[in-house]
C-alpha cells in the first residue's frame, strides 16, 4: 500500500441525469458477467430437447400442431420456468448469503437498485436464452418445411412468463436468503404451472383461461393457416405475467433498507401497478368468448382479425372431382385424393354427389383436442367440405409410438365423407341412414365387420344397446345387427339397381323420412 | 468537524451495545479501541448509517443522517470497511471496487482511474484481474479498504482494517491513514494498540458501551505510566489502566 | 501470553468429569446437522407434508388418467429431494475436509436421515387422500430421487443439487405423456414392480455411496 504523493483529485459526485443511464448499464455489465443463469443453460437446453422438440416432430408439418405440444401447452414455459425462479432465487439471496447487505446499504445508490441491476441481468439472461433456444427450435422447424405461419403471439407470452418466474423467485431469495430459497421457488413455480394445466383441464372458460399453461383456446389447427393467431389472449397473459413480475420487483424497494422514503412509494406505487394490471387481465378474460378463430376479449379485439388468411388453394382430381386444400397441407394432397377415390367412385352420378372437395377450418373449439367435426356437403353444386385438421394425418404419431398409416388416415376421410353423403349430420343418423352409410362404405371399401370400430373412432357410432350416448361401436347390440342385416341386402343388389333405388330415395334419406321398412 | 455524535446509543433488546456517547472529530486519523463487545463495532455502524441510533444526535460532514436526502449526501462521501467483509467470490478484485464505486454514485467516467487508482493504493495492482476466490485473507482485507477509498472518502470508517495483514503491509496502511487523514475523518477500530500508536492523532476507548478515555495516544500512555498495570508496550498498559480504572469505578457505583 | 499452568486446573476448580464417547458422538452429530441447517430441512419437509395433504384432501389432482394424477404428489416428492440435495453442503470448506474419516459417517447418517425423514413427511401428509401407488410407490420414488439429488450435490455443488430431482421430474413427465414404460422412469411403474423398485434402489445407493465418499462439489457460486 502506498501513501502517494500527489493524491489524485477528489472527484465530484454530480447529480447530472446524464451520468445516470451509463452507471446503470455498467452495473448491469458487472452483474450479466456473474449471473448463474448460464449456469443452467445446457441443463434446460437438453429438458428442452426432450420435452418441447423431441414430442412436436411427431406432429404434422403445419406449425399450428407442431408448436401445439411446447407452445400451445406451454412446455417450453414448464421447461424454463421453475428453473429460473430457482436460479432467480439464488441470484436474490446472494447479498444476504454473503453478507453484504451493510455494505451495500451503506453505498448511495439505494439498495434497490443494486438488487434491481442484479435481477435485471438475471431476466435478461433468462429470457434471453428463451428467445434463442425457442429461435432455434424454429429454425429447425423451417428447414422442415412446416407450413403456415408460427405462433409469435406466444412466444412472446412465454417471454413475459420467464420474466415473471425470475422476477417471483429473485424476490423469494431477497426476503428469505436462505439454501432453501432456490429449491422452494423451483418446486413453487412447477406447482403453479401444474395446477395451471390443472384448472385449465377443468375449467374451459372464464377467467381459468388466462392460466399461463391452460391450452384451452390458445389456438388451434386452423390458427396461422385459414385464421391469424388471435392476440387477444397473449395480451391478457402477459399482462397478467407482466403484472406479477412488476408487482415483485416492486416489493423489493418497499423494505425500510431498500431506499429513501420516496423511492420506497415509488416502488409502492409500482407494486400496486403490478397488481391492478394483474387483476385487469383476470377481469378481462372472464369476458371472453369463442369466435370463429379462437378466443375473443371484446376489450382487446381487433375485428381485422376475424377475417380469413387469403390462399390460393393447391388442387388434384380424383374420380372426376376436384379436390383443393389449403397451401399449407400441399404435401398431404396425394393422400387427400387417393383416401376420397373410392366414396366418389361410389357416389358418382347421384344426386347430391360432391361436384368439388375442398378442405376447410376446422370449427374452432374451447377445448383442448375436441375435433368431432363431421364433413358436410353442401351448396349449388354440391361441395364436399373436410376439416382436415381435424383428422388424424399420415406419417404423424403424436404421442403415441406408431405413425399413422394410410389406410387408418383414408378409413377416417372415407367414413365421414360417406356420413356426410348420406346427411347423418353430427350424430350417428337415422336407422336408415346408418343402414346406407354401411352400404355405401362396404362398397368404398370398408368391409363390414370393421365398420363399428372405424365409426367409433369418428365418433359416429351409435349408442350400444342401453348404454351410454357415446360408445365406441365395438359391441354390436341387437340394433346394429338390424342395420348390417338391411345393409348387406342392400348391398347385395346389383351396382346399377342399386344406385337407382339411392337415386329415388336419397332426398328423403337425407330429410330423415326414411323408414327400415322401406329399405330394400 | 466531520463527525459530531451527542449522546449517542443503541440497544439491541435489553442490551445497550453504544452508551451515550458523545465525540467530535474533524480531519484525521482517529483510533477506536476497546474490548471485545465494548460497543466499537456498532458505533462503526451508526456512523456508517446502516444501524439507526436508538436515541442521541448524530452529524455527518455536517449533515443529519435520519433524512433520506442528507444520508444519500453522506454516503457518497462515505467509505466503510466492516469488522467481516462479505465478497462475491466470482468477482474479480478490480470488479468488487468497481461495483462499489458505481453504488457510491461516482460518475461513470472517473470510475475506471479511481478503482485503478485504489487498487494500487492497496498494493493489489498485479492482482486486479485476480479472482476474489484465489486471494489470500490479508488480500481480500486490502480489497476491502480498496472499496472504502475508491471514492476518495471525506469520512473514512474501518473496522478492523488491518485483520490479516503482515508486517510490512501494516506499515504501508499506517502510511496510507496517514495520507487519508491529511483530508479526511478517519476512524479505525482495532484491537491492536501499535497501529493506533503508529497513525492516530487521537483516540478513544470504548468499554461498555460507553467511552472511558478521550485523548491523544501520548495521554493514553500517560495513564498507564506508573500504575504496573499489564502490557509489554507503554500504550498497552495505558489501554490497561484506563479499562481498569473504568471497571473499578463502575463496580464502586454498583 | 505464556503456556505456564495450562495443564493445571485452577485452584478450587470443580473435576473435570471424563469425556464420554457417547455423548461426544451425539453431539458431533448435532453439530454437523446444525452446520448443514438439517433442523430447517426437517422443518421445510413436514410443510412438504402439509402441502400433499392439501393436494390429496382438496383434490389438486390434474383432470386426466392416472398417470396425470401422479403429478402434483411428484412434484412435491421432487421437492423433498430438492431439499434434501441443499442440505449436503457445509460452510466450513477446506478445514473440514482435512479431518479424519468421520465426516463421511457423518454423510451417511445424514443423508439417510433426510431421507427417511422426507419419506415419513410425505407418508403422513399421504393420508390426506389417495395418492397414486401407495406407501410403497412413494418410499422408492422418494427414494430415486433423493439419489438423484445426492448425485446432483456431488457434481453440481450442494446449492445447485435440485436442478437433478427437477430435470428428472421434466423427463417423467414427459415419458409419462408418451407413453414410456421403462423401469428408469419408476414414477410410471406400478408400486410393486420390482424392476422400477431396482432402479430406484440403484440411483439411490449410487447417489448415496458418492456423496458419503466426496461430499458436495464446493462451487465458488456457494
Amino acid at each position: 500500500m502506498t501513501a502517494t504523493a500527489a493524491a489524485p483529485a477528489k472527484p465530484r459526485t454530480p447529480r447530472a441525469a446524464s451520468t445516470v443511464p451509463l452507471t446503470a448499464a455498467r452495473l448491469l455489465w458487472v452483474e450479466l458477467r456473474h449471473n448463474a443463469v448460464p449456469f443452467i443453460l445446457p441443463l434446460i437446453a437438453a429438458l428442452m430437447w426432450f420435452d418441447s422438440y423431441r414430442p412436436s416432430v411427431t406432429q404434422p408439418p403445419v406449425w399450428a400442431l407442431r408448436t401445439f405440444w411446447n407452445m400451445g401447452q406451454g412446455h417450453t414455459i414448464i421447461d424454463f420456468g421453475p428453473f429460473v425462479a430457482g436460479v432467480a432465487a439464488w441470484m436474490g439471496s446472494r447479498e444476504g448469503r454473503r453478507g453484504m447487505t451493510d455494505l451495500i446499504t451503506a453505498a448511495a445508490r439505494p439498495r434497490w437498485v443494486a438488487q434491481l441491476a442484479t435481477w435485471g441481468a438475471t431476466a435478461i439472461w433468462a429470457v434471453g436464452a428463451y428467445l434463442v433456444f425457442v429461435g432455434v427450435m424454429f429454425g429447425v422447424y423451417i428447414g422442415q418445411g412446416v407450413q403456415g405461419s408460427p405462433p409469435w403471439w406466444w412466444v412472446a407470452v412465454g417471454a413475459v412468463a420467464v420474466a415473471a418466474f425470475s422476477a417471483a423467485g429473485f424476490a423469494v431469495g431477497a426476503f428469505f436468503p436462505s439454501r432453501f430459497a432456490a429449491p422452494l421457488a423451483a418446486i413453487g413455480s412447477l406447482l403453479v404451472l401444474m395446477m395451471s394445466s390443472q384448472t385449465g383441464f377443468r375449467d374451459k372458460g372464464g377467467w381459468a383461461l388466462i392460466l399461463p399453461t391452460n391450452s384451452n383456446g390458445n389456438y388451434q389447427a386452423p390458427s396461422g393457416i385459414f385464421y391469424p393467431y388471435l392476440p387477444d389472449l397473449p395480451i391478457a397473459r402477459m399482462m397478467l405475467l407482466a403484472g406479477i413480475a412488476l408487482a415483485a420487483v416492486g416489493l423489493l424497494g418497499l423494505p425500510d433498507r431498500a431506499g429513501g422514503l420516496g423511492l420506497r412509494r415509488a416502488a409502492a406505487v409500482v407494486t400496486l401497478a403490478g397488481v391492478v394490471m394483474a387483476a385487469t387481465a383476470v377481469g378481462l378474460t372472464t369476458t371472453a368468448r369463442l369466435g370463429p378463430g379462437g378466443i375473443v376479449i371484446p376489450a382487446l379485439h381487433d375485428a381485422a382479425n376475424d377475417r380469413q388468411i387469403p390462399a390460393t388453394p393447391v388442387c388434384g382430381h380424383t374420380a372426376g372431382t376436384p379436390v383443393c386444400l389449403n397451401p399449407a397441407y400441399r404435401q398431404y394432397l396425394g393422400d387427400v385424393t387417393a383416401a376420397l377415390q373410392p366414396v366418389l367412385a361410389e357416389v358418382a352420378g347421384l344426386p347430391g354427389a360432391p361436384a368439388r372437395a375442398i378442405q376447410v377450418a376446422g370449427p374452432y373449439n374451447s377445448s383442448e383436442g375436441a375435433f368431432d367435426a363431421p364433413m358436410a356437403i353442401s351448396g349449388h353444386p354440391p361441395v364436399l367440405r373436410i376439416p382436415l385438421d381435424t383428422v388424424n394425418l399420415p406419417g404423424t404419431s403424436g404421442f403415441t409410438a406408431r405413425p399413422v398409416r394410410f389406410i387408418d388416415f383414408a378409413d377416417q376421410l372415407r367414413v365421414l365423407a360417406v356420413h356426410a353423403f348420406v346427411g347423418a349430420g353430427a350424430g350417428p343418423g337415422t336407422t336408415a341412414q346408418q343402414v346406407v352409410q354401411a352400404a355405401l362404405m362396404q362398397g368404398a371399401g370398408m368391409p363390414f365387420a370393421a365398420q363399428p370400430q372405424l365409426l367409433g373412432i369418428a365418433g359416429l357410432a351409435p349408442p350400444p344397446p342401453g348404454g351410454p350416448a357415446a360408445g365406441t361401436g365395438r359391441e354390436v347390440g341387437p340394433a346394429s345387427k338390424t342395420v348390417y342385416a338391411a345393409a348387406r341386402r342392400l348391398a347385395a343388389l346389383p351396382a346399377a339397381a342399386r344406385h337407382t333405388w339411392l337415386a329415388a330415395h336419397l332426398a328423403a334419406l337425407r330429410a330423415g323420412h326414411l323408414t327400415l321398412a322401406q329399405l330394400p | 468537524m466531520n463527525v459530531e455524535l451527542t449522546d449517542l446509543t443503541r440497544r439491541f433488546g435489553r442490551t445497550r451495545a453504544v452508551a451515550g456517547v458523545s465525540l467530535a472529530a474533524g480531519p484525521g486519523v482517529f483510533g477506536l479501541l476497546g474490548p471485545n463487545g465494548a460497543g466499537k463495532t456498532s458505533l462503526l455502524r451508526m456512523m456508517a448509517t446502516v444501524l439507526p441510533p436508538t436515541s442521541g444526535g448524530m452529524r455527518l460532514l455536517g449533515r443529519d443522517p435520519g433524512a433520506y436526502g442528507p444520508r444519500r449526501e453522506i454516503r457518497r462521501r462515505l467509505g466503510y470497511l466492516p469488522q467481516n467483509l462479505g465478497y462475491y467470490p466470482g468477482f474479480t478484485v478490480a470488479e468488487f471496487v468497481e461495483y462499489f464505486a458505481l453504488l457510491k454514485d461516482m460518475p461513470a467516467g472517473q470510475v475506471p482511474r479511481a478503482v485503478a487508482t485504489a487498487v494500487e493504493r492497496v498494493g493489489l495492482g498485479d492482482r486486479a484481474r485476480a479472482k476474489l476466490r484465489t486471494l489470500s485473507g490479508g488480500m481480500l482485507r486490502r480489497v476491502g479498504i480498496a472499496q472504502a477509498i475508491v471514492n476518495e472518502p471525506e469520512l473514512l470508517l474501518l473496522d478492523e482494517p488491518t485483520a490479516g495483514l503482515d508486517p510490512e503491509q501494516r506499515l504501508q496502511f499506517r502510511a496510507l491513514l496517514r495520507d487519508m487523514g491529511q483530508r479526511a475523518t478517519v476512524i479505525v477500530s482495532t484491537h491492536l494498540v501499535e497501529d493506533v500508536g503508529a497513525a492516530c492523532t487521537e483516540v478513544a476507548l470504548m468499554d461498555q458501551g460507553n467511552i472511558v478515555f478521550y485523548g491523544t495516544p501520548a495521554e493514553l500512555i500517560g495513564r498507564g505510566e506508573g500504575t504496573g498495570a499489564a502490557g509489554d508496550a507503554p500504550l498497552e498498559r495505558g489501554y490497561s489502566a484506563v479499562l481498569a480504572a473504568a471497571r473499578s469505578a463502575v463496580a464502586a457505583r454498583a | 501470553m505464556t503456556a505456564a499452568g495450562v495443564h493445571q486446573a485452577r485452584p478450587g476448580a470443580a473435576p473435570v468429569p471424563p469425556g464420554r464417547p457417547g455423548r461426544a458422538g451425539l453431539r458431533l452429530i448435532g453439530l454437523f446437522l446444525v452446520s448443514r441447517r438439517v433442523p430447517a430441512a426437517l422443518g421445510v419437509l413436514a410443510g412438504l407434508g402439509a402441502v400433499l395433504w392439501a393436494a390429496l384432501y382438496w383434490r389438486w389432482n390434474i383432470a386426466g388418467g392416472p398417470a396425470a394424477q401422479e403429478v402434483i404428489p411428484l412434484v412435491i416428492e421432487t421437492g423433498a429431494a430438492g431439499v434434501i440435495a441443499v442440505s449436503t453442503y457445509g460452510p466450513f470448506g477446506e478445514p473440514e475436509a482435512a479431518t479424519g474419516g468421520r465426516l463421511v459417517w457423518l454423510r451417511l447418517a445424514s443423508a439417510l436421515m433426510l431421507t427417511a425423514a422426507a419419506i415419513g413427511a410425505l407418508a403422513a401428509g399421504a393420508t390426506g387422500g389417495y395418492l397414486p401407488g401407495g406407501t410403497l410407490a412413494l418410499v422408492r420414488d422418494v427414494g430415486g430421487m433423493a439419489g438423484l439429488g445426492l448425485l446432483s450435490a456431488a457434481v453440481l455443488g450442494g446449492a445447485f443439487g435440485w436442478t437433478g430431482p427437477m430435470a428428472y421430474w421434466l423427463i417423467t413427465e414427459s415419458a409419462l405423456a408418451a407413453g414410456w414404460t421403462t423401469p428408469w422412469i419408476w414414477p410410471g411403474r406400478p408400486p410393486h414392480d420390482t424392476g422400477a423398485a431396482i432402479c430406484a434402489g440403484l440411483v439411490f445407493a449410487a447417489g448415496l455411496a458418492v456423496f458419503t465418499l466426496r461430499g458436495a462439489r464446493t462451487s465458488a457460486r456457494e
